[in-house]
């Protein structure tokens, strides 16, 4: 190992150890790409999934894709457990999410480059720039992947970040590890609830166990699922019209039927964007009504006065919630029972052609499982370092039930949450994880760089990102 | 209006120097200040305004601190941790200083500035790579030292490729752990791969037992135990005494502990408050009992104590204490100065420990001697005791012949049980010697000599010991022989002719008896079988010592 003498202008690289090379972290999930430079605190770069299909062409980005225009038909490139179906349109999707806000052009001296000018005409610019070059020569790029990713699918992003982008070096990280990361742990349980997939995965020592992943479709696709049986049973029944279908409203009084003016488009919008659409304000709603029965016990149970829990909570105030045609509605007991599937199978509501919810699916049973699979010794370090992300962890109540629910499972052991305040933080987790991973300068070793790759072929992942 | 009319007014006395302070004034100019009307700013005469601020220094200030900004550049490095060396990356570093090279420093500087330019500088935190070493061995010691009935040659370096790749994680070693024996090959073992079990699965303790087995070994084998510095002895202690079935034990325990149910954990943590109130309570149970046992053991008083009923017998206790208190004082007068001498030894003393400690510390440094070892017990607290490994580590033994007498020559104490016997017995001692051709004074003195010598001795004793006893007996036969004779020859008259035919059959029977007698008790006659048979007994520890003196 080579002595090293630091230059006094050099900063003193091991207090901080940081060591930024403008790394790309890219971080795709079944409802958003988020990508931005590590080092930094939030992804600079925050693009929907879905993507828009007209004439052939694909749109992506949320600016393009929310119009409601004759035959733009809305995709998804991920599959509903969150890894890569359609591999062109992910790596399209991606290469936007990457150009469009962090490397649109060549870096240069910025007296010449007009990044300070007031200029209109960038986007015309990156175009011209795209075809000419490769998109990321002068970044390493790391990138993320679910804990149950395909070999093939593995070889398959590392050909991509060499061959199309021209990546120098490369890396493939689980987010549940870069989450753990994120929280500032080494060693953790990660319970990840996203859009498609929840997961909760044993973490040691940066590394995955494998024995240990747990996934179950009980997220937040399905939390919409749950909504929309909700809305389709309750009396008056809730029509879900979304906004762009809507003209003009004028207030009414709560449980009231909607006074609204629709309005007509006469070219035909397909299924899937109105799908889309309706999904924002199902998103809405889970944002601000949806809560989750904190405990103790279930909603369902008996509490210690006598009378169940429901009791309980129909005597506690409820939440209105405005729809887009201006119906609007309390939401008592029904806004926590739409969440109460996820930690009790037998209080979800059934959604048609779909299989029930089995017990081994709901957030417990997993946390159970999963600390099942590991070895003794690891359990009491796992279970005090509990890290909750993902963005439907936001729903009200939700860490709050699951610290009741797993006290209950482990009385004797001691349990503690790890979970970010701040939204951000737990929406992007994995990628600041992955942020805070590829700045640091013990990290440049790992990389693969084009040479490996060369040598060894894409197969140069699976031996390299265990 | 100028100051000297409002001090006209106020009937100030109107100083002589309101003059020349214009001019000074003139000549200093007062910081210009504006929005204040000139007949305001005269007001104050010599004073300054104290409300103005002084908004030009802030300015001037910055103005002055001002440097050319910090240039940065994108400088590219690499990472000698890495196994391919061609991966360059670049970050931003404050660009060195020795850009503009001042002439005056030029050669000095071009060298330092021209050298990074080449060669891409290293990553500081290369460093920072550490890996685990694992042990490696060849085919030859696997197949000498290693074979183990339930581990393949294949599967055990599978094991510690493993082990490298993940750093010693066990946790993660057991949960990758896949092992896929090696497809069967052509040749005449494929029947035997065939039939091979699907691989076992492996718990984590079979694995550590292996892998601690193969790394102490081959750790051994590389460096025997005596050479290893004291934490390589300790890891190879710990590596050789894994015991897995105990670890498996454990985890049971710890598994059945960690599956409690509420209603279990709470028993469990009352029970451990009661436990400790129990504890607290016996405690102070103790105390109260010893305290009451310490007042019963009180010397009782067994004196009688009917001399005092009368008021003439008080009056005669009164006096007895009287005196008794008085003799007291009288000591304890005498006490004081008693104490002095009690004293002066005491401190005698202490100089006297401080010398002995010094010395031993002394004779520790000189080298390794037994003393030490007894001084060290006198204070164990002043000296570390080495425990029973440390001891075999450093080759520490004790020597209980030190024990009383200290630290002596070796050829002094090979040579003492000669000189210390008479002159007598060292002759003879000397002669045995002689005759086995050894010399009483050692060639080469060493420990093991040295031992064998003295059993060579002891031996020589035990001869020379039972010589005597022999020579006793023989000197006893020969008076019982002679009484005898003495009583045939007083019978012969009696029996004239008889005597010839009884006597000439007494001495057959006497040889007869002779010979049985020479092996059991050597006579003065078997001198020769005697000196053959010591010669064979001490022929052990000649061969020993003559070994030794090669």
């Amino acid at each position: 190992m080579a002595s090293q003498t630091i230059a006094s202008s050099m900063q003193p690289t091991d207090v901080y150890g940081g060591d930024e090379v403008s790394a790309i972290i890219l971080d795709p999930g079944y409802s958003s790409v988020r990508a931005g430079f590590a080092g930094e605190d939030t992804p600079k770069s925050f693009v929907n999934s879905h993507y828009g299909v007209a004439d052939g062409r694909s749109v992506f980005g949320d600016d393009a894709i929310h119009n409601p225009l004759a035959g733009l038909e809305i995709r998804n490139p991920m599959s509903k457990e969150g890894i890569v179906e359609d591999w062109d349109t992910a790596t399209q999707l991606w290469e936007y999410a990457i150009t469009s806000r962090l490397t649109s052009f060549k870096q240069s001296d910025p007296r010449t480059n007009g990044l300070n000018d007031d200029s209109k005409d960038i986007d015309i610019e990156m175009e011209g720039v795209d075809e000419g070059e490769k998109a990321l020569e002068e970044h390493p790029l790391l990138m993320t992947e679910t804990a149950w990713n395909t070999t093939k699918n593995r070889e398959r992003s590392i050909e991509i970040a060499m061959e199309s982008w021209g990546c120098p070096a490369f890396w493939l990280a689980r987010n549940s590890v870069l989450a753990a990361f994120g929280a500032g742990k080494a060693t953790a349980l990660v319970v990840d609830v996203g859009a498609s997939t929840t997961s909760v995965i044993s973490i040691h020592d940066g590394l995955i166990l494998k024995k240990s992943i747990q996934k179950s479709p009980l997220a937040g696709n399905w939390l919409s699922s749950q909504l929309r049986s909700l809305f389709s049973t309750t009396e008056p029944k809730v029509d879900l019209i979304p906004h762009y279908l809507i003209s003009s409203k004028t207030p009414v009084d709560a449980g009231a039927p909607a006074q609204a003016v629709y309005r007509k488009y006469e070219n035909n919008i397909p299924e899937s964007f109105r799908a889309l659409e309706e999904e924002r304000v199902l998103t809405e709603f889970k944002e601000s009504v949806v809560q989750v029965w904190t405990g103790p016990g279930r909603l369902g149970s008996a509490n210690p006065a006598g009378t169940t829990n429901i009791d309980y909570v129909k005597a506690q105030p409820g939440r209105v919630f405005e729809f887009p045609d201006g119906a609007n509605q309390m939401w008592g007991v029904d806004r926590m029972n739409v969440a109460e599937g996820m930690w009790d199978e037998k209080a979800a509501l059934p959604v048609p052609g779909e299989p029930p919810v089995t017990k081994a699916q709901t957030i417990p049973e997993m946390v159970r499982a999963s600390i099942g699979a590991v070895d003794m010794d690891l359990r009491a370090a796992l279970l005090q370092n509990i890290v909750v992300t993902g963005g439907t962890s936001l729903v009200n109540g939700f860490t709050d039930r699951l610290h009741n629910e797993l006290t209950a499972m482990y009385p004797g052991a001691r349990i503690k949450i790890q979970a970010a305040g701040l939204t951000a933080e737990r929406r992007f987790g994995s990628w600041i994880g992955g942020s805070i991973l590829g700045s640091l300068g013990t990290f440049h070793q790992m990389w693969i760089s084009r040479k490996e790759y060369e040598e060894f072929g894409a197969n140069v992942v699976e031996k390299r990102c265990k | 209006m100028t100051s000297h009319d409002v001090r006209d007014m106020l009937d100030l006395p109107d100083t002589a120097t309101s003059r020349p302070v214009k001019k000074q004034k003139l000549a200093a100019p007062r910081p210009v200040l504006k929005g204040l009307a000139r007949e305001v700013q005269n007001l104050s005469g010599d004073n300054p305004i104290a409300i103005v601020p002084e908004v030009s220094v802030f300015k001037k200030r910055r103005f002055a601190s001002r440097k050319p900004a910090a240039k940065w550049e994108l400088t590219p490095f690499k990472n000698s941790a890495r196994t391919d060396d061609t991966l360059v990356l670049k970050h931003w570093r404050r660009k060195a200083e020795l850009a503009p090279a001042p002439v005056g420093e030029d050669g000095h500087m071009e060298d330092a500035g021209v050298k990074p330019k080449p060669e891409i500088e290293d990553s500081t935190f290369a460093k920072y790579n550490v890996r685990v070493t694992v042990p490696d061995y060849t085919d030859e010691e696997y197949n000498s030292r290693l074979q183990n009935q339930d581990w393949t040659k294949d599967e055990t370096t599978y094991l510690i490729n493993l082990v490298q790749e993940y750093d010693l994680r066990w946790p993660i070693i057991w949960d990758r752990y896949e092992y896929k024996p090696p497809l069967p090959t052509m040749n005449g073992d494929a029947a035997e791969g065939a039939i091979m079990v699907p691989p076992k699965v492996r718990s984590m303790e079979d694995m550590k037992e292996r892998y601690f087995k193969v790394a102490a070994m081959m750790m051994a084998i590389r460096k025997p135990p005596i050479k290893m510095n004291s934490a390589e002895f300790n890891l190879h202690e710990v590596m050789m005494n894994f015991n897995p079935a105990q670890e498996a034990n454990r985890k049971k325990f710890a598994e059945n502990a960690f599956h409690r149910t509420k209603e279990e954990a709470r028993e469990e943590e009352s029970l451990l408050l009661e436990l400790k109130r129990i504890l607290a309570r016996s405690e102070k149970l103790n105390t109260e009992r010893r305290e009451l046992y310490a007042l019963l053991e009180a010397p009782p008083s067994t004196g009688n104590i009917g001399a005092y009923t009368t008021s003439q017998g008080l009056q005669q206790l009164l006096q007895q204490l009287m005196t008794v208190d008085k003799s007291k004082k009288r000591k304890s007068i005498m006490g004081t100065e008693g104490i002095s001498p009690a004293t002066g030894p005491s401190n005698q003393n202490q100089p006297a420990q401080f010398e002995r400690r010094e010395s031993s510390v002394r004779e520790s440094i000189s080298g390794p001697s037994g003393s030490t070892n007894k001084k060290g017990a006198q204070n164990p607290t002043e000296r570390r005791q080495l425990t029973e490994e440390e001891e075999r580590m450093y080759g520490v033994s004790h020597h209980e012949r030190l024990g009383t007498n200290g630290p002596a020559f070796r050829h002094e104490r090979i040579s003492k049980p000669l000189l210390s016997k008479s002159a007598v017995q060292q002759g003879k001692i000397t002669s045995v010697l002689n005759e086995l051709e050894i010399p009483t004074r050692l060639i080469m003195p060493t420990a093991e000599v040295g031992e064998a010598y003295d059993a060579l001795l002891q031996s020589i004793n035990v001869l020379l010991e039972s010589r005597k006893l022999a020579d006793k007996l023989a000197g006893e036969l020969a008076l019982a022989r002679s009484v005898k004779a003495e009583r045939e020859r007083m019978a012969k008259p009696e029996q004239g002719e008889a005597s010839n035919d009884a006597g000439g059959g007494g001495a057959d029977s006497e040889i007869e008896r002779e010979e049985r007698e020479k092996s059991a008790a050597p006579s003065i006659r078997g001198g020769s079988v005697h000196k053959r048979s010591a010669s064979v007994l001490s022929s052990v520890s000649d061969k020993s010592t003559k070994r030794q003196k090669k």
